[in-house]
């Protein structure tokens, strides 16, 4: 029996990973040992001796391959159901990935989308097909891209030169809004359907957009079959093929992160979004009642749903001591939430050092009081929790039956987190609370991509450590930049120790070179400056700041 | 609220006036947290119904592992004292192959300590994996057990005790040799009373998950010690009693005397779960087919796991009596006509409104149907009776749902499946008697042997006979208020006690029928025909073989007794099982005892992140409801999407580096097509909403920062 059980936990494991797209290449080997078992089972069956073979030691050949037999034709019927979302929306590889895609997908937005431009007779007709999608749209459009790719396609062919032509210009993102007029929109069915077959081969996405009405509803249950070949041929070349623009292009560059706030959203996004938030508000009794009874709660989705948490705590945890976790705070530790429960709630002096002990304390303490505990914490699947050793401490304390906690998860690969035995402790209950409210304290934290590159924070440290220097200090800091940027090359080597000791004695502002070295020091602590050591053994001075930003300080300070 | 942001803190307390070692709280606490829901009538009711099942639960438990624990107590007591002694250094040890459920081994573990600490040795440790990551710790920790191991019985569990206790020792003096002299003298004033010494049991519940060498070195330095008192090992292992070989090394097996022990499979103990607790007459809450089915994949495609499956039930029963009162009809017979009494005249009204009542309504006539919504008693009444009738079908379809199995389980090809729960699903689900997989067993079944069919009916009747035992007849109305005019309101009475009585004389006779039927055929006048046939039958010559074949089938067969008899009880079998196995959603009222909510549960119990996501950035209608953003198809673009939307898809269209500055521009020409293109992208409101749109996505995983090219970002998915 025993080994029977784990026979068949194999076949249900391999059944899990190869998915059902994978039931029909394998299917023939194993009806092939399912015919050759029946004679054994008419066998067994003329002997009726089933609880004979019950008893657990005796494992008779036949009974496991009656195991398997069984287990080839399960398949789960109740797990998935229609409304799912089709993993092949989300997983799905696309073949090869072209510059052209983008701007095809913002061409056919735009052409989408009543233009100035258009001739008045045009205009209401579309904004009829944008009320009515399901049916206009889905006619209008495809004519009207297609002319725009017609166009594309001759320009590509007439150039030669595929991917360099378009990557310098930055005229792709014309919406050539004037080039197509009436006539053009209104072209025949017939030489419409030409074009169709025609482009078929260059650019996927763009038949996507006009054919994916009438096909959906089609493919919607076929099976989703892998195709690795897609996923090699995208990681084949080492090469980026993308175009060589940078952000240096914008103007402004440093947009100043704190009026994010009044960010535009619409009046009536505004509203659903908070007609949304309102409908899980009324959940909160429900939540109560999940969490008395020992479950956990997770929620997730897209959105901040700290406004959420906070707005259940408000109203529905006032008499329970609660704790408050921000899991995508950049320095947090699993020992600050322990140090939090037992230190500052319970009251003891120190930590033990063991899981077990930990968790043996919080629950006779707890328990000992007749307390509960909540622990709400904003997003479990924050940087600093993202390993198993903190994850399956905060299974062990959520398992205690005096610890409730409610938890939001948002990174989309979250779910690896656990593993079986850690989410059997969490007993988690799932949520889909999307609430479409920007992450604006989640990302505050994390150096945003833009952000980053703007170096907004590099330039703000570097005023502010600036501004605490004195006058002389400043002008050492200055010096270095102003060379910097006057040598400006691919190799920057540095400015040399020796010309910047006679530079800033000619300035009058060190009289020794222990006095510049003492200088020096301040800069390399806050790592201002770096120093690098050439061959020769002299010192080289670098500032490993971007240039960009280093003539923005400049000017600021200048200024 | 706000104070929850921080630049230097991760973590926030809200005391909300909790302090420790305030004893007043102690009371007040649990009671404002059970005070929201205590008043409701639904809540009490549920809470009585999951502690019925946890008993329930309780009980089986103890009953299914009984068998294999008491095996090991059995050797740990044999083994602990005669073996250890004779041979030198070597550690007998029991190791338990529990399975990869690991979730469901705790509670294993937790009945084989009870077990042995009543029937073997106050002294048990239990040391798992997260507690010993060094030598050091392991032995502390099984020492400490050890040692205090009397305590925690003595006190119960009581923590208080322990903290009490004076001679407790801290962690840190607990070594082996604190252990021996412990032993030592505590052996010689517990040999007054027992003659033999006390076993020390040490258990290892997760054998896999200890860190090899640790887990030597304790071996090899307790193997120097049991000379001096006797240690037994328990092992539990997850995979196999290779996982044993191979992380102990010779030197270090050799001082192992192992015996394994094979636990339950977690199907075997999940099917009896099920069949014993959840598909009987008398669990108060049932689940209806595709419920079930949801439950049960769960469990063989997912986790495995016989806990996890009860807290999904446990869940699916929070969700079905939640906030509703009706469900408080979901209780002992014998309670119902309180119960009934105590629902308010809302609660009636939508208990008219449940989507069973209208078939029921229809049958009956015009004066009925208005006194059923009129008069309330006169709907109570009713409701009574429905009531009762609901627990007779369920007694009779329970009932006949297990006589199903009885027969079809050893049938070729397991059509309807083998098990109780299998069975189960197909007959909630539809009406099992109108499926060609039944007809195809009935047909089977009218080929089976004498001996086979007796057995089987021989079971059949224990069943009977058992469900028989444990009915409570049915009562009449004890003090129905109204009794006029009750009998107006059709009710055929053909399950129930009555049905099962009926079953059983059936079954009683057929037995009798079959077991001295004569089984020989009178096919004689043909034999002569064949066998000269037989003579003349050229090897070759298969025209005449199909002739042959075609004649015989053509010939009468004259049908034995025992044939006779076997068809005739096979119809029977038809017959009983048409009227006993009807689907539960054809029964007035089952809604109040059977919980169909799947797709609402399965949401919550299994969760789709990842799904939820995508829905909202490739289509935020879904979500937001709104008229603007309604797409013609889930990849178009239009520009009034939310900005983590409209980036979100844009950035699809990108391999696996994008370049934001292009990106940039993509999504400033979406917003804004009509401005010129050095303009738009130039909109420092763009860029920023761009901004935050892209950080946002680098929080959700979809990009994050690469340093391979400048301003590029690499797409973590496909």
């Amino acid at each position: 029996m025993a080994s029977g059980f784990r026979l068949r936990f194999g076949e249900n494991q391999t059944q899990v990973a190869v998915d059902n797209a994978d039931e029909i290449l394998d299917s023939p080997s194993r009806r092939t040992t399912r015919i050759r078992t029946k004679p054994k089972k008419y066998g067994d069956f003329l002997d009726h001796t089933p609880t004979k073979r019950r008893s657990y030691k005796d494992i008779s050949s036949s009974e496991e391959d009656e195991v398997t037999d069984e287990t080839a034709v399960q398949k789960p019927t109740a797990l998935f159901s229609e409304d799912d979302v089709e993993g092949q929306d989300m997983f799905k590889f696309k073949s090869r990935h072209t510059k052209l895609d983008l701007q095809n997908k913002v061409k056919a937005a735009i052409s989408n989308s009543p233009k100035p431009t258009d001739s008045p007779m045009k205009t209401p007709r579309k904004l009829a097909a944008f009320n009515s999608p399901l049916t206009k749209v889905s006619q209008a459009t495809p004519k009207q891209v297609k002319d725009i790719i017609k166009k594309r396609i001759i320009n590509e062919v007439a150039s030669d030169s595929g991917e360099s032509d378009f990557s310098g210009s930055s005229s792709d993102f014309v919406p050539e809004g004037s080039d197509h007029d009436e006539s053009d929109s209104q072209s025949s069915p017939a030489a419409s359907s030409d074009e169709e077959e025609e482009e078929q081969k260059p650019k996927k996405t763009v038949g996507k957009t006009g054919k994916n009405k009438e096909t959906k509803t089609k493919v919607k249950d076929s099976e989703y079959f892998v195709t690795p070949d897609n996923y090699f041929m995208m990681n084949s070349s080492k090469k980026i093929a993308t175009s060589d623009h940078t952000l240096a292009r914008l103007k402004n560059l440093n947009v100043n992160e704190n009026d994010l706030d009044d960010i535009e959203i619409s009046v009536e996004h505004k509203k659903s979004i908070n007609e949304l938030n309102q409908t899980y508000t009324q959940l909160f009794n429900k939540w109560l009642h999940v969490l008395s009874e020992n479950f956990n709660i997770i929620l997730y989705g897209v959105g901040s749903k700290r406004s959420v948490l906070q707005q259940f705590q408000k109203q529905k945890l006032n008499d329970f001591p609660c704790i408050v976790v921000n899991g995508f705070f950049p320095s947090l530790t699993i020992k600050n939430i322990l140090e939090t429960i037992i230190i500052d709630l319970l009251e003891n002096s120190h930590i033990p050092s063991n899981v077990g002990d930990v968790v043996n304390l919080i629950d006779t303490q707890l328990t000992e009081n007749g307390m509960d505990l909540f622990l709400i914490v904003h997003n479990i699947d924050g940087p600093m929790l993202r390993n198993s050793k903190a994850q399956s401490m905060l299974a062990s304390i959520s398992q205690i039956k005096n610890v409730h906690t409610i938890a939001t998860i948002d990174h989309i690969n979250a779910p690896l987190l656990w593993d079986h035995t850690k989410l059997s402790r969490f007993k988690f209950t799932w949520w889909d609370v999307t609430t479409f409210v920007p992450y604006s304290e989640e990302t505050s934290y994390e150096n945003s991509l833009m952000t980053h590159r703007s170096g907004a924070l590099e330039l703000s440290s570097l005023k502010s450590v600036y501004q605490s220097l004195t006058s002389n200090a400043k002008g050492i800091f200055k010096i270095i930049i102003e060379y910097q940027l006057e040598n400006q090359k691919q190799h920057y080597q540095g400015l040399p120790f020796k010309d910047l000791y006679s530079k800033c004695r000619e300035q009058f502002l060190v009289s020794s070179d222990l006095a510049l070295r003492a200088q020096l020091t301040e800069f390399l602590d806050h790592k201002l400056v770096k120093m690098k050591r050439t061959y020769d053994g002299s010192e080289n001075l670098v500032i490993p700041i971007d240039n960009v930003l280093m003539q923005q300080f400049l000017d600021q300070q200048t200024s | 609220m706000e104070s929850t942001v921080s630049v230097s803190k991760g973590v926030f307390l809200f005391t909300n006036g909790f302090k420790k070692g305030k004893v007043n709280k102690k009371k007040s606490g649990k009671v404002l947290f059970e005070k929201i829901f205590l008043k409701e009538l639904w809540y009490e009711t549920y809470k009585q119904n999951w502690n019925y099942i946890e008993n329930e639960l309780q009980e089986l438990h103890q009953k299914t592992y009984s068998l294999l624990l008491n095996d090991i107590v059995n050797y740990i007591k044999n083994h602990g004292i005669s073996e250890s002694a004779t041979l030198e250094g070597i550690i007998p040890s029991a190791t338990l192959l529990t399975g990869v459920s690991q979730p469901d081994h705790v509670s294993q573990f937790a009945s084989l300590i009870d077990i042995i600490r009543n029937e073997v040795t106050p002294h048990v440790a239990l040391v798992n994996s997260q507690d010993a990551p060094s030598v050091k710790h392991l032995v502390e920790n099984a020492v400490w057990q050890l040692i205090h191991g009397q305590q925690i019985t003595d006190y119960d569990g009581e923590s208080e005790g322990i903290i009490t206790q004076t001679k407790k020792l801290k962690k840190n003096q607990c070594t082996m040799k604190t252990l021996k002299n412990w032993y030592q003298s505590m052996s010689p004033m517990k040999k007054k009373s027992t003659t033999t010494k006390q076993i020390l049991v040490v258990i290892f519940p997760d054998f896999e998950s200890f860190n090899c060498n640790v887990l030597q070195d304790f071996v090899m330095i307790v193997s120097s010690y049991v000379s001096t008192m006797p240690i037994v090992f328990v092992f539990g292992v997850a995979t196999s009693v290779s996982a044993l070989h191979k992380s102990f090394p010779y030197h270090v097996s050799s001082k192992l005397l192992i015996k394994v022990f094979h636990s339950h499979a977690s199907p075997v103990y999940m099917n009896q779960v099920l069949e014993d607790i959840f598909l009987t007459h008398t669990s108060p809450f049932h689940l209806s087919g595709k419920a079930f089915e949801l439950l049960t994949d769960v469990f063989l495609f997912y986790d495995f796991s016989v806990t996890g499956l009860i807290q999904s039930i446990k869940y699916c029963m929070m969700d079905h009596f939640y906030g509703d009162n009706l469900k408080s009809l979901c209780c002992d017979r014998d309670k119902l006509e309180e119960v009934i009494m105590e629902l308010s005249a809302d609660d009636l009204e939508s208990l008219r409104q449940l989507m069973s009542f209208r078939p029921f309504l229809e049958q009956q006539d015009c004066v009925t149907k208005i006194s059923l919504f009129n008069d309330d008693n006169f709907f109570r009444d009713a409701l009574y009776k429905k009531m009762n009738r609901l627990h007779d079908y369920l007694y009779s379809f329970y009932m006949c749902l297990r006589l199903l199995c009885v027969f079809v389980k050893d049938l070729p090809k397991n059509m309807l499946g083998k098990s109780v729960r299998e069975i189960y699903t197909k007959c909630a689900l539809e009406c099992v008697t109108d499926t060609p997989a039944f007809k195809d067993c009935m047909q089977l079944l009218k080929f089976q042997s004498q001996m086979k069919l007796v057995e089987s009916i021989k079971s059949a009747l224990k069943i009977v006979n058992s469900y028989l035992q444990a009915v409570s007849p049915v009562r009449p109305l004890l003090s129905s208020p109204t009794k006029n005019n009750i009998n107006n309101i059709v009710i055929n009475d053909d399950l129930g006690d009555n049905f099962v009585k009926s079953l059983k004389v059936h079954l009683l006779t057929f037995l009798r029928q079959i077991e001295h039927a004569n089984t020989d055929t009178t096919v004689s006048t043909h034999d002569s025909l064949e066998t000269e046939n037989a003579d003349e039958n050229v090897p070759g010559n298969r025209y005449k073989l199909k002739e042959k074949l075609l004649k015989a089938t053509r010939v009468d067969r004259v049908q034995s007794e025992f044939e006779m008899v076997r068809s005739r009880f096979v119809s029977y079998l038809e017959d009983a099982f048409s009227k006993g196995l009807q689907p539960a959603h054809a029964q007035t009222f089952h809604e109040v005892l059977f919980f169909s909510d799947v797709s609402n549960v399965r949401k919550h119990i299994v969760g789709s992140p990842r799904g939820a996501v995508h829905t909202a950035l490739s289509n935020p209608v879904h979500y937001l409801q709104c008229s603007c953003c309604q797409l013609p198809s889930s990849d178009s673009v239009i520009d009034t999407l939310p900005d983590v939307c409209l980036a979100y898809k844009l950035h699809r269209e990108c391999g696996k580096h994008i370049n934001l500055y292009d990106w940039l521009q993509a999504f400033a020409a979406v917003l804004r097509p009509e401005e010129d293109d050095e303009q738009r992208h130039q909109d420092p409101n763009i860029q920023l909403r761009f901004t935050r749109a892209v950080a946002e996505l680098q929080f959700l995983g979809f990009i994050k920062s690469s340093k391979r090219k400048t301003d590029h970002v690499m797409r973590l998915t496909w």
